[in-house]
């Protein structure tokens, strides 16, 4: 099977440059594969110590599709430039694939007498990049993704007051400077919590909007001083998430009586919508919401409760996060599957929500038809010490590999304070998420929130309760 | 393996998000638990079609149906250039003004044109467009209105066509002669000037100005007229667009022949014989309606933009889409705009008055419901 490779020239989905290799499944490929990415990250912009961070992962995680998956298809391999980062995405057949070690907490038997050190190889892998993670996108398929940032340096906030004159305007499509001006003026006037890390490495933050993982506008006053920001990413394929809105009017942020800051708020609030409203986009959700948000543009969703480390200092842990939403179409309904346990939870959120849902009873399988082996993504967040779990096969193993997953992770953040939160996403168009609900209670996880119309339907938000299991 | 659908699909077409009409009435009573759902979310005319238009809907011969219909829709032109003093060539039928926006686009445009139109408007204009791989440039309202300065200046060497929506929906805010006619010198002939009148049955004022007049003078300009509004022909689809012959005989060329049914030509060229007296009775149904609407807003302390057409955009407290869910609840469906960028408005079609007191019932009860429950 020969190997065949794109131009590296034609641009992705976000007119960026990636590099598209099939390889055979043949460990002879994989200094190719290994010497692609690190070519690639450096044609894209990491330094030698990112090139290589990533060619190791390619090495390892390539190696372990060749030892463990079929010899019929070739590996797809896509180095891309992601502005700030370098992706490396292995797009595979899951029937083809033993997956269990993509989880996150898979066991490595050190002791075992197979000789297959290839878990192993994984983890080693996987932690010597930024991000990685696993998702599905077919029924079969898979994508492994690996990622490595550029480097950028760190910058003091801003917090010296400025005066502002209205009349303030929207400046759609802001240059690189005034995006690093006013990340530094929200990183000086609100906590850590409530804004973007890249606030305090500007360069970063103009290069994520540059590269369109972030969009914002910003708002000007009379003067053209910056008066505002709001930014917000996609977060799967029909939502946006935001951060804001950020006010650099003297008494935001302060809670003190301030009119021209709610305009400003105001203005960027609706800008944002305006920009999202005739895009595929169907809902927003807060991601990094301020007190500044306009009062009665979005729905209170509920919150969580976040132990997570205390950047600002302030002591406080156990903080509230509230959660908000718009939804930008009329709701066109929607049925959802869900366990006898989950009912009266979901029922009571539909309700004051004003959704309608019909219900549909979801059942645990036979153990006998299921697989031996369940898999979780995770995307652990270690500058806010959460952790993301999203269930993606059902397996005889549930209980135990999520029990497994919860106690790995709280042992990655035995160090920080407050421990890691961990959340979990329960798909409620998929009947056998819908019906995890007491593995999940028996797991210590807690239903929180309703993401209304998050994926194919809706996506249960639960949350991992300390000495509840 | 093989590549995924998406990496055969053009960047501009993975991008657009394709339009959800809403459900039948039927699945929508059951969603929300009502008996009843007043649809006040299209600018129907609820007095539905002036009477030869019924007579000839009532007479239609069901084994019509095993026929094709006139391809070009020949009949109803004749009915056309009869009642605007025009050659029937001068006149292309479509499903409705929205294929023949299509059809514009498509006879006009190639790869690197661009549209103009205004930012708040009917989005088919910017649908196509984009669709179809051609930039939209949105001009943002002024006043509520649109901005003829603003599109001239947007204006370049590859603008193919302008879109002023007179009245526009959803603000019912018309140019007047004067500037209707400022603005066709500016644009002089550069490129092609689409004036939707969909909504021209519904204003009186005689400053008014009658695109159908206006293209014998400025020959870039055409005409977007439907049966849909005032005429009460939205569920038969019947739309068309006039202006000189050449530019009608090159939309020709793009443009899908026997798309119009049987029956809707028919009591389309019906309903324009016999109008005046429906036209009056519609303008009262719909000054009624205001009348009682607009003294309630004022009441409730809330913001709404009133102006010409079968409509009136409100602000409200709360995100549209979450009033929508709980007017729903109510029996009641309005037409969210966020969608046309005017986020926290919603539109409520005007229609008789036990509705109209139906709906202002339900929107008082959801306002006080989300008066302290919103973030």
């Amino acid at each position: 099977m020969p190997a065949t490779a794109q131009s590296a020239n034609a641009p992705s989905a976000q007119g960026l440059r990636q590099l598209v290799l099939e390889l055979p499944p043949e460990t002879s490929f994989l200094p190719a594969a290994a010497a692609a990415a690190e070519n690639a990250a450096q044609a894209f912009g990491l330094d030698q110590r990112g090139a290589l961070r990533l060619s190791l992962a390619v090495e390892e995680f390539f190696a372990y599709l060749c030892r463990h998956g079929g010899h019929d298809e070739p590996i797809r391999l896509t180095l891309s430039d992601g502005g700030t980062f370098t992706r490396a995405d292995f797009r595979f057949l899951a029937g083809e694939v033993s997956l269990r070690a993509l989880n996150f907490a898979a066991s490595v038997d050190l002791e075992s007498d197979s000789g297959d050190d290839a878990e192993l190889g994984l983890l080693v892998a996987a932690r010597t990049t930024d991000r990685c993670s696993l998702s599905r996108s077919g029924p079969d398929v898979f994508h492994l993704y690996a990622e490595v940032d550029r480097a950028y340096s760190e910058a003091e906030g801003i917090a010296t007051p400025q005066r502002l004159t209205p009349p303030l305007r929207l400046e759609p499509a802001p240059s690189s400077g005034a995006l690093q001006h006013a990340a530094l003026l929200a990183a000086g006037r609100y906590p850590a919590r409530l804004r973007p890390h890249s606030f305090t490495r500007p360069e970063r933050f103009a290069d994520m909007v540059d590269s369109h993982q972030y969009q914002a506008l910003l708002a000007l006053d009379a003067a053209d001083h910056p008066a505002g920001l709001i930014c917000w990413r996609a977060s799967g394929r029909r939502a946006v998430v935001f951060s804001g809105p950020y006010v650099f009017s003297q008494g935001a942020s302060q809670n003190v009586s301030d009119n021209l800051g709610a305009d400003i708020a105001k203005l960027l609030t609706e800008g944002f919508l305006a920009r999202v409203a005739r895009t595929e986009t169907l809902c927003a959700f807060s991601e990094r919401p301020t007190a500044d948000l306009p009062r009665g543009w979005f729905e209170a969703l509920g919150s969580l409760t976040l132990h997570g480390p205390d950047p600002d200092g302030d002591g406080k842990t156990g903080v509230e996060q509230p959660a908000f939403y718009r939804h930008l179409r009329e709701d066109a309904g929607a049925a959802v599957w869900a366990h006898a346990e989950l009912v009266p939870f979901l029922e009571r959120e539909y309700d004051r929500l004003a959704f309608s849902r019909d219900f549909l009873s979801a059942k645990p399988a036979d153990p006998a038809r299921l697989p031996a082996h369940s898999l979780l993504a995770t995307n652990l967040d270690r500058q806010r010490s959460m952790a993301l779990l999203r269930p993606l096969l059902d397996g005889r193993d549930f209980e135990a590999n999520l029990r497994a997953h919860v106690e790995a992770i709280r042992e990655q953040g035995a160090e920080e304070q407050g421990g890691v939160d961990i959340l979990l996403h329960l798909d409620l168009s998929e009947p056998w998420q819908g019906a995890l609900a007491p593995i999940l209670t028996a797991c210590g996880f807690a239903p929180r929130l309703v993401l209304p119309n998050a994926g194919a339907s809706d996506i249960l938000v639960c949350q991992h309760v300390p000495g509840n299991s | 393996m093989s590549p995924a659908i998406a990496e055969l699909v053009p960047e501009y077409i993975r991008a657009f998000e394709a339009y959800t009409p809403s459900r039948p009435d039927p699945v929508l009573m059951r969603q929300y638990g009502v008996d009843h759902l007043h649809r006040l979310n299209n600018n129907e005319n609820a007095l539905g079609p002036p009477p030869a238009a019924r007579k000839v809907i009532e007479a239609f011969q069901c084994d019509r149906s095993a026929i094709y219909p006139s391809g070009d829709c020949y009949a109803l032109r004749l009915a056309l250039a009869e009642r605007f003093g025009k050659d029937p060539e001068r006149f292309l039928v479509g499903n409705g003004s929205c294929e023949v926006i299509a059809s514009v686009i498509k006879a006009f445009c190639e790869k690197g044109d661009n549209i103009i139109t205004a930012d708040k408007t009917f989005a088919v204009y910017e649908w196509v467009a984009e669709f179809s791989g051609f930039e939209a440039r949105l001009i943002p309202l002024k006043d509520w209105g649109f901005d003829p300065d603003a599109m001239l200046a947007a204006m370049d060497s590859r603008t193919k066509i302008l879109f002023v929506c007179n009245p526009n929906n959803p603000t019912g805010t018309w140019w007047d002669r004067d500037t209707m006619e400022r603005f066709l010198r500016g644009v002089a002939g550069r490129a092609l000037v689409v004036i939707d009148e969909a909504y021209c049955e519904y204003v009186e004022d005689d400053r008014f100005p009658d695109a159908m007049e206006l293209m014998e003078r400025h020959p870039n300009v055409v005409a977007f007229r439907t049966f849909s509004k005032m005429y009460a022909l939205a569920g038969l689809r019947v739309g068309y667009v006039c202006g000189q012959r050449e530019a009608i005989d090159y939309i020709r060329r793009t443009h899908i022949v026997y798309s119009v049914n049987s029956m809707g030509q028919p009591a389309a060229a019906a309903a324009l014989s016999d109008d005046a007296e429906h036209i009056l009775a519609t303008r009262r149904m719909v000054a009624d309606a205001k009348a009682l609407l607009l003294p309630a807003f004022d009441e409730l302390g809330l913001h709404y933009v009133s102006n010409e057409g079968n409509f009136i955009m409100v602000e409200t407290p709360a995100s549209d889409s979450l009033i929508y869910r709980q007017l729903m609840r109510r029996g009641i469906m309005v037409r969210t705009m966020t969608g046309f960028r005017f986020p926290n408005w919603i539109r409520v079609s005007l229609v008789q008055e036990p509705v109209m007191r139906d709906f202002l019932t339900a929107f008082r009860d959801v306002i006080a419901v989300v008066a302290g429950g919103a973030s």
